[in-house]
This record gives C-alpha cells, structure tokens and sequence, in this order.
C-alpha cells in the first residue's frame, strides 16, 4: 500500500511536461518525502502543483551539526488524489521565492523572511510581517541564522490606493467587542470598501520558539494555547506528528475519544460563529439560544473532560482519560438534546427575512479566490471546493466512518452558515457513530525508548474547526523537540476575508469578518 | 403555539444564583452581590477588555458571561466599546510585546477611579510561554499596569471572571471613598 504511492506519484511526474531530478522520494510517516537539491526546489513546487496537489504551507528549520550555517526549506502540498501530503524539501541559505507564482505562499514566505533573516529572492511583498518595527525586534533570529533584516522605518508600511476622495478608516488593534487584537484599514469611497488591509500578528507570543527543548509531552500545553476553541485539533495534530516520527502506534479505543473530543470541539466552535453571526445583523432572538446552547454543550465538555475547553486529554500515544459508562450516556442524551433545540433555531434563524436579506450575497469568495489563496475550511467549502481532510487525507478513525462533506456553491455569508450548521449536525451524527463503535482496549501505548536513530522528522494534521492545520515536528536524538512549526486554518484563511469585503459596505465587515470566525491566536502563533 | 414558545424560553432560562447552590462559583457570585450593597448606581459596573495574548479562551467565556445562562447584564456587569466609558480593564494575556502599547493607550484613556483584572494564568503568571522571546517582560499584566483583582484559570469560568469584575467593582467603591476624603 505504502509504496503504491510514491510509484503513482513518480508516474505522475514522468507525465508532467517539465521532469526534474530529485535526490530521493519515499514513503515515510503517511507523507510522500520529495528531497531535491536548492535549485531544483522552485521547479519541482510547479511541477507538484501542475500534477493538481494544492499548496499546503512552507516551513523552515535549522540544519544542525557542521550545517548549522543552512536552512532546510519544505514546502507542503496536499494531493486529494494520491490522498496524501507531499513534502518537498531542500537546504541553502537563500532560496528562489514561491509566492512570485503562488499568491497563496506570500504570507509564508513573509513569516520565513522574519523567522530567519533570510532573503528570499524574488519576493511580490516583502514587508515585515510577525515584527511590527514600532514594538521592536526580539534579540535574536527566532530560527537562527546570522543576518537581521533591521527595520527600514519605524512604521509599517500600509499599501494604500491613493484615489482620489477615498477615505481611509483605521480599525484596532483594541476592537468594540468582545475579540481579539487586530488592525484593519479600509479604504471606503462613500459607504462601499475598495480595499482592505489586515495587519495581525499582535498575538505573536512566539509558541514555536518556547516549544523547542521541550520534550513533547511537556510541550501540550503549549500546542493547546495555540487557538483555544481549536485545543484539540491542534494536540491531536502535533501528537500524530510526534506518533509519526517516533513510529508510535496509537490504541484504537484511544483514536476514538480523541475523534469523540474533535467532533465536540467542531460543534462548540461552529455554535459561536452560528451565533455571531445572527448578532451582526441584529437578530438577538436567533443569537441568544445559539449562545445558551452553546453554554450547554461547554458544561457537557466539562463534565466529558473535566475542562470546559476540552484540554489535557489527548496525549502522546494516546488519551489521558476514558469515557466511563455514564459520561457515554450524558454525551448520546445531550447531542440528541442539542440536535432538536438546534433545528428550530435553525428554522427560526433561516425563515427570518431580518438574517436572510443581509447574509444572502454578502462577502462573496469566488472559487476562483478560493483555490487562488488555498483556502481551507468552512471558508472554501462555502464556495464549493471540496478539502476536507477528514475525507480528502484521512487520519485517525475517519477512513472508515462514513460522513457528508458539506458544500455550498455561492461562497457568501449565508452559504458559510449553512456549511457550518450542515457540519455541526454531521458531527453530532458521527459522533453516535463514535460511541457505538468504540471498541474496548487500553488509553495509551506505552512510550518507546528513544532509538539510535539521531534525528526524526513528522507531519501532523487535522481538520480543526476552521479547517486544516498542519504540524512539522523535528526531535533530535534525546527525544527533546528541536523544531515545531505550525501553520494553523486561520493563518491561511484570513487574506481570503481582504477579497471578500471588496465592494460590500462598511457595517457589513462585521458579519463577513464573523462568518470565517478566524482566530487571530492562531494566526499569530 | 403560545405554550410551545413559553417551554422553548424556559430552555435557556438563567442560572439561579443563591448561596446554597451546589456549584462554589456560583456561591462565591452570590456572596459577593451580597457584600455590595443595592443603590441606585453603585452597582453597574462598565468593563472593557483587551485581548494581549491570550488563546481567545477568555474571549469565548467571556461571551458566555453574557449569554442568557449567566446573563452577567441582570448584576449590572457591561461590556462597553470604549475605554472612555469604561470602570474596570479586564486585560487577558500572556502580555505580547506587539500588545504592550495598545494595552497601555487603554488603560490611559479610562477615567478614574478605575481597576484592572488580569484574567487567566497568562495574565496571571505567564504561563505557558514564559520566557519566549516575543512576551512583554514575563508576560504577567502586573509588570505593565497595576493590576487589582486576578482571576487564574485555564481559563476562568464565566462565574470566575463574573466574581473577578465584581471584586474589581468593589476596589473602585474604595478609590472612589479615597478620593472623597
């Protein structure tokens, strides 16, 4: 099965236009591993993405040992049809730009520009972009490396159009409700937005540096402070990644809860945008039932878990905490409680003209946008692209549950709304699915000594709430972590909402901003 | 239809709040609206909160702080748009270095007497990221403002933040005496 893979992939290579040479191609940890020499990087992408995988996210690290003066650079891609994550990776110190032919690398690429001081040539944007020159640069490169990119100016500079009688509107860090930090710059003619810039990463706590040294279990808590209603998926994702790499084989009975805790997470998560939503156009009636709903299910996780955001459970090689008899019971009562209470705010919610004639054709993401900036989640489904991960790359128990993949077609506000209730009623089914097929067995296997092999590598991934979020791992041969990058579905998904606003007005951005429900914790690592 | 409307309100009816509830967050609430006596407005008590570094845990309970089931609104507790209008500053962290100024510009703008609640262990203590490169000191909201009231928790339930803004109420009722006199 594992080799069939990469065969298929290679045919597919020999078939495209351009063949380029690699140094070697595996199959190792469920990914296909793609080395190929720094020139050869940039080539090797285009032929990746020509054979149909989309660009998934790039990371960088440190070569150690008498390379320590390198970087490896891997670029991530997701083939739906091999069913698999392509990793294509190379060292240097300067690399060829991706984002000059991908528009969807350019936030990555600005994130490695300001991790490692490294010049990546040929770069459309080149602006800083984790470091904001008015709060001032750490004192070191996060990633190594010996160059600093020093700040040209004290201020960020903003794009701008400079048309004439356009009106510029400056919005944050500090928002008028109850959010998270970020600035937003609209440029309005009249009522009607031209343009949007989104300037975040003012919750940049740097997760990926205080991880490194740690061993992985100690570093959970950190992985889960990454995005708070996405805890789980990111443990689950950062626990394959290290599973992955040491070879850990995690106990069916375990794969299972940690699907039951991902399912509540989705519902929970999905239940505060759901209502946000109809908050933003002024229908309180709709919004407050999403909210005690929402409530309820937080104290069902509390008592599933023992913390209301469903945390410390998910462990390396397994789970921390089994679901005893009566936890499985309160957990198939209260989603059949949550299903009905749900359908009528349903109704009640997409009857009403009030919701309906604001959400309809509002913050439009073609799916042209949409496979342009690689979009994942709710945000691309709405707009009709299928990626799902749970169905496209399937991890943990999903291969053989059976589920819908919810698509909408228009890619406005109410399409993201109904993917998102279709979601949530899908989780609540499959999580009775869940409970009925758990088989007994043992919560965790046992951790394996560290063999002599120096250094491993792992991807993780999950489809969290938001969508798709992708962990690299890299333990040197103490069992400690030498490197964890992460790039989470909010990082990718927040330059689809300056596209969207385009055209619609002001006091909608609320709604628009609303319906991706992005994380700016997540974003901003 | 009526009926139907009426079972389906009783749905999400708020908590009751009474010292003999079997939940303690829920006593201590209880308690402490005991401890500050019912005037006129001595009892309202207008809050704005800034995110500095925290998951967006603290954001989520803090919604459900104002959602019908907790419904913090009945007790006077109100989350407001400006820091011009504001009494208390509920500051959640780890404290970002990118946040540090935001959250000083903040607390500037209130007007006095004012208080401030560092809610969650981040704010607290900085935990889990202290020591990271990209935090403000240690991360704590104490080396950047003073700080009145904490409330730790991983995160703080919505009763534990509700308690936390009530006892920072309270801190103003003594600034504001401190001023009279």
């Amino acid at each position: 099965m594992g080799s069939t893979k990469t065969k298929q992939f290679m045919a597919m290579l020999k078939k495209s236009l351009k063949p380029c040479g690699f140094i070697s191609c595996e199959e190792r940890g469920d990914c296909i591993w793609v080395h190929v020499e720094r020139t050869d990087l940039l080539p090797m992408c285009k032929t990746c993405m020509a054979t149909g995988a989309v660009f998934d996210s790039a990371f960088v690290s440190q070569n150690s040992g008498k390379l320590s003066n390198l970087f490896t650079l891997h670029y991530i891609f997701r083939s739906n049809e091999l069913g698999t994550l392509l990793v294509v990776h190379a060292s240097g110190k300067e690399f060829s730009s991706l984002s000059a032919s991908t528009n969807a690398a350019v936030w990555d690429e600005r994130k490695i520009q300001d991790l490692t001081g490294m010049n990546i040539v040929g770069m459309t944007d080149s602006r800083p972009l984790i470091f904001h020159p008015e709060s001032g640069y750490p004192a070191s490169n996060p990633v190594g490396g010996s160059v600093r990119l020093k700040p040209k100016s004290t201020v960020y500079p903003m794009q701008g159009t400079e048309m004439h009688g356009e009106f510029e509107i400056a919005v944050g860090p500090v928002h008028a409700g109850i959010i998270e930090p970020g600035h937003f710059r609209f440029h309005v003619l009249g009522e009607q937005i031209n343009k949007m810039e989104t300037r975040m990463f003012y919750l940049h706590r740097g997760v990926e540096k205080s991880v490194e040294g740690k061993t992985p279990s100690d570093a959970l808590p950190l992985v889960e402070s990454i995005s708070g209603d996405e805890s789980v998926a990111n443990c689950v994702a950062f626990c394959n990644a290290v599973e992955r790499s040491l070879a850990i084989d995690v106990p069916e009975r375990a794969e299972f809860i940690r699907a039951i805790l991902m399912e509540l997470e989705r519902i929970y998560s999905h239940l505060a945008d759901l209502g946000g939503m109809p908050t933003d156009v002024g229908f309180f009636m709709s919004s407050s039932r999403f909210a005690a709903l929402r409530e309820d299910m937080m104290r069902l996780n509390q008592q599933v878990s023992g913390n209301r955001f469903l945390r410390g459970v998910c462990t390396i090689g397994g789970v921390h905490r089994d679901l005893d008899e009566g936890t499985i019971s309160a957990i198939s009562s209260g989603m059949d409680k949550f299903t009905t209470r749900l359908r009528e705010i349903e109704r009640m919610t997409l009857t009403s003209s009030t919701f309906l004639d604001r959400a309809f054709s509002t913050g439009t993401v073609s799916a042209r946008i949409a496979t342009d900036l690689a979009l994942v989640g709710p945000g691309a489904r709405a707009s009709g692209i299928s990626c799902d991960l749970r169905k496209t790359i399937p991890y943990s128990v999903y291969s053989r549950a059976s589920f819908n993949e919810a698509t909408e077609k228009n890619g406005d506000v109410l399409s993201r709304f109904t993917v998102k209730i279709a979601e949530v009623k899908e989780s609540a089914r499959l999580i009775g699915w869940l409970l009925s097929n758990m088989p007994e067995g043992s919560l965790r296997s046992k951790p394996k000594t560290p063999g002599k092999v120096s250094e491993r590598i792992g991807i993780g991934w999950a489809e969290a709430p938001r969508g798709g979020c992708t962990f690299l791992v890299e333990l040197s041969g103490d069992g400690k972590i030498k490197r964890m990058a992460c790039r989470t579905a909010s990082f990718r998904n927040w330059r689809a909402l300056e596209k969207a606003v385009l055209g619609n007005i002001v006091p909608d951005f609320p709604l628009i901003n609303k319906s991706f429900n992005l994380s700016y914790a997540g974003t901003d690592l | 239809m009526v009926f139907e409307s009426l079972k389906f309100m009783l749905d999400f009816y708020p908590d009751h709040v009474s010292e003999r509830s079997p939940d303690s967050e829920v006593r201590e609430v209880a308690l402490l609206l005991k401890q500050r006596p019912l005037s006129l407005f001595s009892r309202s008590i207008h809050v704005r909160m800034v995110d500095c570094g925290s998951p967006n845990d603290v954001e989520l309970e803090e919604g459900l702080m104002m959602s019908p089931r907790v419904d913090a609104e009945r007790f006077g507790v109100h989350f407001v748009a400006s820091p011009r209008h504001a009494d208390v500053l509920l500051a959640t962290g780890p404290v970002a270095q990118n946040m540090r100024i935001a959250l000083i510009k903040t607390y500037e703008a209130m007007a006095e007497p004012r208080a401030v609640v560092a809610a969650g262990d981040g704010a607290c203590t900085g935990w889990p990221f202290k020591g990271s490169y990209a935090l403000a000191g240690n991360g704590r909201v104490d080396e950047v403002l003073p700080v009145d009231v904490k409330v730790p928790g991983n995160p703080p339930s919505p009763y534990q933040l509700l308690a936390g803004i009530l006892k920072a109420g309270m801190a103003i009722d003594k600034k504001r005496k401190l001023q009279k006199e």
